[in-house]
């Protein structure tokens, strides 16, 4: 399984938390080849994080084997992440936000990351193509 | 495991146990976090302090571990609290809407004051 961006600079990992970190390897390598500030880097790590958890974790249930991609591109200040998995359909946008607190009570921590995703980027996008689903995220960097 | 890039170190200060976090918490490693705090909880630490000043950046993975140590000490009558919550990690803690979920303390000295 690559590991290291293929030409296109797509990388794809295995359904296996663990591997998240060869996404987070390669977008702190595509930060350091366009110099793109550290803050946005680690804002973008964090995005990277809970999407690809979130689809490991609900994108499959049948327990196998299953792969998903991540592609990273920069142009006119701005770095657009797009995430490709074919589980099931699942549209983040449509994912209710945390609910309010009464007073007393400790946050829980269902939906905080999606929640977090939304603040930390420009845009999000989500299509079902056929049998993929894809999210595709823009976030400034100037 | 691969590198999980997150440094937890324990070290006691009277009777505050101040846990070290360095680097960064997300999905790959907070349950190691969690499993580390809440066997010193298990083990009868009343005051725990976690210091998060050298954290990079963190995830809601780690926001999770952070809760289930604050449940678990609330159970056990210990006291649990964060320091040096700064920068972009406060700013996550904000985006998470979790600042007001613990007790925050701006530095370990001034914590440690409080609690010991």
């Amino acid at each position: 399984m690559p590991t290291d961006p293929d030409p296109s600079g797509r990388v794809t990992i295995s359904n296996d938390r663990a591997n998240l970190s060869k996404l987070q390897q390669a977008l702190e390598r595509f930060g350091q080849q366009h110099g793109i500030p550290v803050k946005a880097v680690n804002q973008l790590q964090v995005v990277l994080d809970e999407l690809g958890s979130n689809i490991i974790k609900y994108a499959w249930s049948d327990g196998g084997r299953h792969e998903l991609s991540v592609s990273f591109g920069v142009s006119d200040g701005a770095i657009t992440l797009e995430i490709d998995d074919d589980g099931a359909a699942f549209n983040p946008l449509d994912a209710p936000a945390p609910k309010p607190l009464r007073p007393g009570d400790r946050p829980r921590p269902g939906g905080v990351g999606l929640h977090m995703v939304r603040q930390l980027v420009d845009a999000m996008a989500y299509a079902r193509i056929g049998a993929t689903n894809r999210i595709t995220i823009t976030k400034r960097v100037n | 495991m691969a590198d999980s890039s997150l440094q937890i170190q324990e070290a006691k200060k009277g009777d505050v146990c101040v846990v070290t976090l360095a680097g960064r918490i997300d999905s790959t490693n907070a349950e190691q976090l969690m499993a580390r705090l809440s066997t010193l909880l298990g083990a009868g630490e009343t005051r725990v302090l976690v210091d998060m000043k050298q954290v990079i950046y963190l995830t809601s993975a780690a926001f999770r571990a952070l809760l289930v140590a604050a449940d678990e000490a609330e159970r056990r009558a210990a006291q649990f609290t964060l320091c040096s919550v700064l920068g972009q990690v406060r700013e996550l803690f904000e985006m998470g809407g979790l600042l007001d979920a613990f007790t925050i303390h701006a530095s370990s000295d001034e914590a440690i004051r409080q609690l010991g």
